[in-house]
């Protein structure tokens, strides 16, 4: 029985009225179409692509174009998006708040991205600060904190918690390449501040909604951090049980809250970690594999029984 | 053929659908409560998270089991006798892909997918090793070796109609890609027959597809439809190698002139061509795959048609591109709004679904954390002593050099 037979069954039970049968059956038939997602979509693209472009110009030509020029053009870009965004916007509430227009989100993180343009100009071509980025990337993770929460960006939020990340030293495209105790101090101190940030903000009902970004970017974080500590040939332990710590909170996490993604965080890098402390210097091949096939298979069956408690029944 | 009924499938279909239609408060609570009752399935789901992990864990166990197997039972086996064994596993995976689903009614539940893509693997596997001496590319391949790739896109495609897994679809259409160069050294026939098969395909798409416009299929052919129309335009666009993108598993970039002039400039005008009837027949027929494939391929031919033509590309030429995308999508929306309603031609710029939302929201988390790593340039060298690039420690490349 396809949908719309189903509907016309409902609307003859009583179970739905013949306002709601005709405007379901029409979604379903396509009355109206949205194009929501997809106009959303081509205003990113629009926007990353422009500000893409704006880089590169100013790499290419900035010793033609001057110093001048390119900051006016910079900073009068910068002026418009600030304007807009602030001559738009409602008055300020900490519940989620639906975007004025449709292109204000995308205009504010437009103006973000710019600003980002703009002060790295600023400090390569002046040295203001003397190539302390440090305190370029904090000053800019306190404007980025400010602007998500003022005007409710989930875009503005995520640069903010990449700049904060910067600041900490993190760096996630080189991330292979400095598996340090010293990165990992810093990603862990970084995991702590944002967790606890988001937690009292949440607590205090400023912008709950934002808590979801903050845990999941916490935790591949965290995890990764751990990880790293339990791939070091020595001093490993502490790092072992720390891992495992971590794990159970997320599934335990995962599991009250509904919330699967930590199921699988905690699935899959435990058992990353806990493989590579239990096949730490096995070199016989039949062991390996045979570990390979009995733990996979338990983890099936734990998940697998998760999946039935938890999962939608259908 | 298909392993799950209409009847199963439909199901699931106007349970999502209900979900979704509580959530947007086009029904109170209480009727979802009560017609809930009426869409309950005997198959068993899964969220999307746990699904990726049963399929990792799947994949872990087949790939060691088939290890420890070569391991205890065939030390030094021959070549031949290693094919036959693949092709035993690649029997085996897909038996029990069609037990858990007939047994166990999984759906969309990582297991039985993980098991049916093994299967995929291993008889290519099987085939290759057991007949033709295991080197998978070679300068002068066999010419009946294309029944690797032949035997890949005939089996993904049965397990795409059978336990109907949308991404078995364009794995035949990468096995399909690998054919033509069996039969011809020709780069041009090459595209040439590649193109003819999705061409083939599409054909068959639009014939079937009619029937079951308003059914759960409609998806699927949307999708099958979606990238055929794709495939047709990637097999057809000589310079996407500029973007360095495809060059990668179209076996290297080629240059222009390898094609013959005439071949070369059809090639340009059907790139031209093929937008604008993908996107007129997606907007017809109301597809939104199909739709979202016409942007794409509207935007890549923006994008090569300077290299197509040989002109040299500009620093600012992005910007153009980005001014471009913004002015269509805010054109649209404000033609949209202006409708009554909101609505034009059957059209809406507002968001009905809930769906949407959800999308939107974590697009936004995961581009805004992504973005401004991917979109700093890298170094460059244009003039002295002016570099800008990096894209360093998040914040949007503002740790960059100039």
């Amino acid at each position: 029985m396809t949908i719309l037979a189903r509907l016309e069954r409902w609307k003859e039970q009583g179970a739905i009225s013949a306002e709601q049968h005709a405007h379901l059956a029409g979604l379903c038939r396509g009355e109206p179409f949205s194009i929501f997602l997809e106009l959303n979509v081509v205003l990113y693209a629009g926007v990353v692509a422009f500000v893409a472009g704006l880089g590169w110009t100013v790499t290419t030509w900035s010793q033609q174009l001057g110093d001048i020029v390119v900051l006016t053009v910079l900073s009068t870009l910068l002026a418009v998006c600030s304007w807009y965004c602030y001559s738009r916007t409602p008055a300020w509430s900490p519940a989620e708040t639906p975007a004025p227009s449709p292109i204000f989100d995308y205009v504010l993180y437009l103006g973000s991205l710019v600003w980002c343009v703009e002060l790295a100009y600023l400090e390569k071509r002046f040295h203001v600060l003397s190539g302390q980025w440090d305190h370029y990337l904090l000053a800019s993770a306190g404007l980025f904190f400010f602007l998500a929460y003022r005007f409710d960006n989930r875009f503005v939020l995520s640069l903010a918690l990449s700049s904060l990340a910067g600041w900490f030293g993190l760096t996630i495209s080189h991330w292979p390449s400095h598996q340090d105790a010293a990165y990992r101090e810093y990603a862990l101190l970084y995991c702590l501040l944002v967790c606890v940030g988001g937690a009292l903000l949440q607590r205090r009902n400023l912008k709950p909604h934002f808590f979801g970004t903050y845990l999941n970017i916490v935790a591949n974080i965290l995890f990764w951090a751990l990880l790293s500590g339990v791939f070091q040939r020595q001093g490993y332990g502490l790092w072992f049980f720390a891992l495992l710590i971590a794990c159970g909170a997320s599934l335990a996490w995962g599991l009250a809250r509904r919330q699967f993604a930590f199921v699988a965080y905690a699935a899959v890098y435990g058992y990353v970690g806990v493989s590579t402390m239990l096949v730490r210097g096995v070199t016989d091949e039949t062991f390996l594999l045979s570990y390979f096939v009995i733990t996979a298979i338990t983890m099936l069956v734990a998940l697998v029984q998760i999946a039935r408690s938890f999962g939608r029944p259908a | 053929m298909r392993l799950y009924s209409a009847s199963s499938e439909e199901t699931l279909r106007a349970r999502q659908l209900l979900t979704d239609w509580v959530g947007e408060g086009f029904l109170t609570k209480e009727q979802y409560q009560r017609l809930e009752q009426e869409t309950i399935s005997d198959l068993r789901t899964t969220n999307i998270f746990l699904r990726l992990v049963l399929f990792l864990f799947t994949l872990i166990v087949v790939g060691a089991a088939v290890g420890l197997f070569f391991v205890v039972f065939l030390s030094r086996p021959s070549e031949y006798t290693t094919g036959v064994f693949f092709l035993i596993f690649a029997v085996l995976c897909y038996a029990a892909a069609e037990v858990a689903v007939s047994q166990a009614r999984l759906y969309r539940y990582g297991i039985e997918e993980a098991l049916a893509g093994c299967s995929v693997g291993f008889l290519c596997f099987g085939i290759q090793i057991a007949f033709f001496s295991g080197a998978l590319y070679s300068a002068k391949p066999d010419r009946p070796q294309f029944l690797v790739p032949a035997a890949g896109a005939v089996f993904s495609l049965w397990i795409w109609r059978r336990f109907g897994l949308w991404y078995a679809f364009p794995a035949a259409m990468i096995f399909v890609l690998f054919l033509p160069g069996y039969w011809t050294f020709s780069h041009s026939a090459q595209r040439l027959i590649v193109a003819a098969f999705y061409a083939t395909g599409l054909i068959c798409v639009r014939a079937v597809r009619s029937r079951h416009r308003f059914d759960y299929l409609n998806d699927v052919w949307s999708l099958v439809e979606a990238f055929l129309w794709l495939g047709i335009y990637l097999a057809i666009n000589l310079q996407l190698w500029s973007l360095s993108l495809p060059a990668k598993w179209w076996g290297g970039s080629r240059p222009a002139s390898e094609f013959a002039r005439p071949f070369y400039w059809t090639t340009w005008v059907l790139i031209w061509c093929l937008p604008p009837i993908v996107l007129t027949r997606g907007v017809r027929h109301k597809d939104r795959f199909v739709i979202a494939v016409g942007a794409i391929v509207a935007i890549l031919t923006f994008v090569t048609n300077k290299p197509y033509l040989g002109w040299q590309r500009h620093t600012w030429d992005p910007m153009l591109l980005g001014i471009l995308l913004t002015a269509v999508a805010i054109f649209i929306r404000r033609w949209l709004a202006r409708g009554t309603g909101g609505i034009r031609r059957g059209f809406t710029a507002g968001r009905i679904s809930g769906r949407d939302k959800l999308l939107t929201n974590a697009g936004s988390a995961v581009f805004g954390l992504l973005t401004p790593q991917s979109i700093t340039p890298a170094t460059q060298t244009s003039g002295p002593g002016v570099r800008f690039g990096g894209g360093r420690s998040g914040g949007g490349g503002a740790s960059g050099d100039f």
